[in-house]
């Protein structure tokens, strides 16, 4: 079975594009512990998925990284592992495409919840994400 | 254009198909049409009227008001069902080229007698190249209009009857009109209508915007600029002021480290410091491993999905379907060969045969084996690193812990030294000391403010950044209105030098058009004596002149306004330089016998065909004398009371 060519391109709803600013604006590990919006990315899918919230992508679409940008040992199996778990079809894995809707879903709701924990409360970003782990 | 044949088809009282050539040599270009009134010369002329420019054409009517176009006579022949047809073709030159257009309407009759007729009437034009092949012009109705323009059809196809519209004192916004169409000028005039209405939506466009944006833009990113200098200085100074209170509190500790009474309690502040300084290096290392720890930490949140995942991917093994036994490729190898994984043949539709078959049609897709087993294994691998990442996490965490109530420690030590020293009841010791405190004081307030300007900094460097943004799409933008400008400057110019153009022509035409008609109706008009003078004011009003130099168009008799009339139209034709036919139905009625006689000798010098539709009263004598060596050919329309239709004959 061939592998289609697949998007390459990570998504986000423009809307919260702005979190993810705030979230990597800055060099203080502790004020500002993300380094890039890929890392932001793969906590609010987790996060989406852990939560059971799954919000389609309604807005304009802005591409933040791309699929190479994953890494082979860490983001990518918890792409998949997600994927998986969230249609219980394993074919998923033969479809980049289908794989980066579902996380950009999750991600897409996660993102608010990410937000919530790491500035609405007080307390320095980095102690709040340790806390969450 | 010039006129070579009509076929008339079942059109009003033409019943059958009857056919007239026109004259069309240059020493005999008259045709000449006799009929008594109701004999059909009126719609004959229609007849031409219609095949060219159908009923009516871009909302002009061109036939209104006429009844059925269809011969009542082939109505009334035809059986109920059957179609009747009514169709008139022309043929004619224009510009080197032979055209033929067919104008053809039908319809079917009906119980009632009525005829049901198709909607639309059907027009065809054709053209023969140079090789004598003929070709279908595929829009008809465009290239007519080209040959000759509605709205200009009538001054060439004219009805004797409307003939001395032209003359009457209302009639000089009709003058214009006719000027206007014929001569072209409403060309010039709606491009520059359309060239003012365009400069002035330029114009709109061009007040809304405005360099003040930009201006303002770049003003901004000046201050910013400005800003970020002034507080990069402010940074230098406060780094020059830190470093002199530093170097001096590095004087105060060598004094210290000096004095007898102060060197053992000032080298274990060395020492404190320098631990301190180590431990503060250790915890920026520790917190950069939590920060690293922390953020790669998402798949720990995610073990639910790795759970779940691994689950889904168990359940499948133990069903058996991943991984399977056997490569698909292998399976696929084997049936290609037809032998069997033992080494012995088999034949096709065997049981081995089969059941290597349905192994491949149950078996997984290889791609997505491989997938399946490849994530399987590292999903597992996550189920122990979970374990160890939340335990380096805690690790380090636990680190960070020490090192800070160790930090507190020392820096608490730091200050009990202080404390002695400054207890010292020596002066001079207490006074190294206070002022070793307020040099420290000044070097963290400083690298404090330094701290805060950085940020200053950051901030007006992404203002920048977004100014930069901004000013791009206003610089941009500010192209757009030079262009824009540009622009308007352009379609003024043009508009004004159209105007100019179209005035000098206007006036040139209408002086061209003065001669001609004054030429015209002074070989027209027996009185010539009397007139002295023809005038179409910059009003376009038509005007005789009189031998008193007053106005005569009052007194001008009916005749001698057909005339002028005449003279106008014929003016406008020759200045037009259009090649078209003069056709005129019924043009002497209301002419004195001199008036005819005088038309008739002059009338064929100034069209290049001339069709005329006459009355046997009409012509004749003297009139009928001069028109003579021109006639090239003459018909007379026969009408029979008996049925009601015209019959057209040929009489020479």
């Amino acid at each position: 079975m061939d592998i289609p060519v697949s998007r390459d391109t990570v998504t986000i709803d423009e809307s919260v594009h702005y979190i993810y600013k705030q979230l990597t604006d800055g060099t203080d590990p502790v004020t500002v512990p993300f380094k890039t919006m890929k890392d932001v990315f793969l906590w609010a899918a987790s996060l989406g998925y852990k939560r059971g919230e799954r919000r389609p992508i309604t807005g304009k679409k802005l591409t933040i990284f791309r699929w190479a940008q994953f890494s082979s040992q860490n983001d990518i199996p918890v792409v998949k592992a997600i994927s998986l778990a969230d249609g219980d079809d394993i074919t998923v894995l033969l479809s980049q495409d289908e794989m980066l809707n579902v996380v950009e879903e999750y991600a897409n709701a996660g993102i608010h919840d990410l937000r919530t924990r790491l500035l609405d409360e007080s307390g320095q970003p980095l102690w709040k994400l340790v806390n969450t782990l | 254009m010039k006129l070579e044949r009509i076929t008339i088809e079942n059109f009003r009282q033409y019943y059958g198909k009857q056919r007239v050539d026109f004259a069309k040599e240059d020493q005999k270009r008259v045709t000449v049409i006799h009929g008594i009134n109701g004999a059909g010369k009126t719609s004959f002329f229609l007849s031409i009227n219609w095949c060219l420019y159908g009923k009516s054409f871009e909302n002009v009517k061109v036939v209104d008001n006429v009844g059925e176009l269809m011969s009542k006579e082939a109505v009334s022949r035809a059986v109920i069902g059957e179609t009747v047809r009514t169709s008139v073709d022309l043929a004619f030159l224009h510009n080197g080229e032979r055209y033929m257009v067919k104008r053809s309407l039908q319809g079917i009759k009906q119980e009632d007698g009525t005829v049901r007729l198709e909607e639309n009437d059907n027009f065809t034009m054709m053209r023969t190249r140079a090789d004598g092949q003929a070709e279908r012009i595929n829009n008809p109705i465009g290239t007519m209009n080209s040959i000759l323009p509605v709205n200009v059809r009538e001054y060439f196809l004219f009805d004797g009857e409307k003939i001395d519209n032209f003359a009457k004192p209302e009639a000089a916004a009709q003058v214009k009109q006719a000027i206007y169409l014929v001569l072209k000028l409403e060309i010039l005039e709606r491009s520059r209508r359309h060239l003012d209405t365009v400069a002035t939506e330029y114009r709109k466009e061009l007040k809304n915007k405005s360099g003040k944006e930009l201006r303002d833009l770049l003003e901004q990113e000046e201050k910013a600029r400005a800003d970020i200098k002034k507080t990069k200085d402010r940074i230098y100074d406060l780094h020059q002021e830190k470093e002199s209170a530093e170097g001096k509190v590095g004087d105060i500790d060598k004094r210290l480290r000096e004095m007898e009474n102060t060197n053992t309690l000032q080298q274990q502040r060395d020492r404190i410091e320098r631990e301190l300084k180590q431990r503060r290096t250790e915890m920026e290392e520790v917190v950069s491993t939590v920060r690293d720890l922390a953020v790669a930490g998402f798949f720990v949140v995610a073990e639910p999905a790795i759970k779940k995942a691994i689950q889904l991917l168990e359940e499948k093994r133990e069903r058996g379907e991943i991984p399977s036994d056997y490569r698909q490729q292998f399976i696929k190898d084997l049936i290609s060969k037809m032998v069997c994984v033992c080494g012995r043949p088999f034949m096709d539709g065997s049981e081995e045969h089969k059941a290597l078959l349905a192994k491949i049609t149950h078996g997984l897709p290889d791609a997505l084996q491989d997938e399946v087993l490849n994530t399987c294994a590292v999903l597992h691998a996550f189920e122990q690193r979970t374990e160890k990442h939340r335990a380096d996490l805690d690790a380090a965490m636990r680190r960070r812990a020490e090192l800070v109530d160790i930090i507190r420690i020392l820096e608490a030590e730091l200050d009990d030294v202080s404390r002695q020293l400054k207890g010292s009841p020596l002066e001079e010791i207490s006074k190294l000391e206070r002022q070793r405190e307020n040099f420290r004081a000044d070097i963290q307030s400083n690298t404090l403010e330094i701290g805060s300007l950085h940020v200053r900094v950051d901030d007006f460097t992404k203002q920048i950044a977004e100014l930069k943004k901004e000013i791009d799409r206003a610089r941009k933008e500010e192209k757009r209105e030079v262009l824009l400008s540009t622009k308007l400057d352009l379609a003024q110019k043009a508009a004004d030098a159209i105007g100019e153009m179209y005035q000098t022509f206007a006036d040139d035409m209408r002086e061209k058009i003065q001669e001609k008609t004054k030429e015209i109706f002074k070989k027209l008009v027996w009185k010539e004596s009397h007139f002295q003078d023809v005038k179409l004011g910059p009003e376009f009003n038509l005007e005789v002149i009189d031998r008193y130099g007053f106005s005569a168009r009052p007194e001008l008799s009916a005749g001698e306004r057909q005339v002028l009339s005449l003279s106008f139209i014929m003016a406008m034709s020759r200045v037009s330089e259009e090649e078209a036919p003069l056709v005129m139905d019924t043009p002497f009625g209301r002419l004195s016998s001199h008036h005819r006689n005088a038309i008739a000798e002059h009338l064929p010098t100034l069209a290049d065909q001339l069709v005329l539709f006459v009355t046997d009263e009409e012509l004749r004598d003297e009139a009928r004398q001069s028109l003579e060596p021109r006639i090239g050919a003459e018909y007379r329309l026969e009408f029979s009371p008996r049925t009601s239709c015209t019959e057209i004959v040929e009489v020479r």
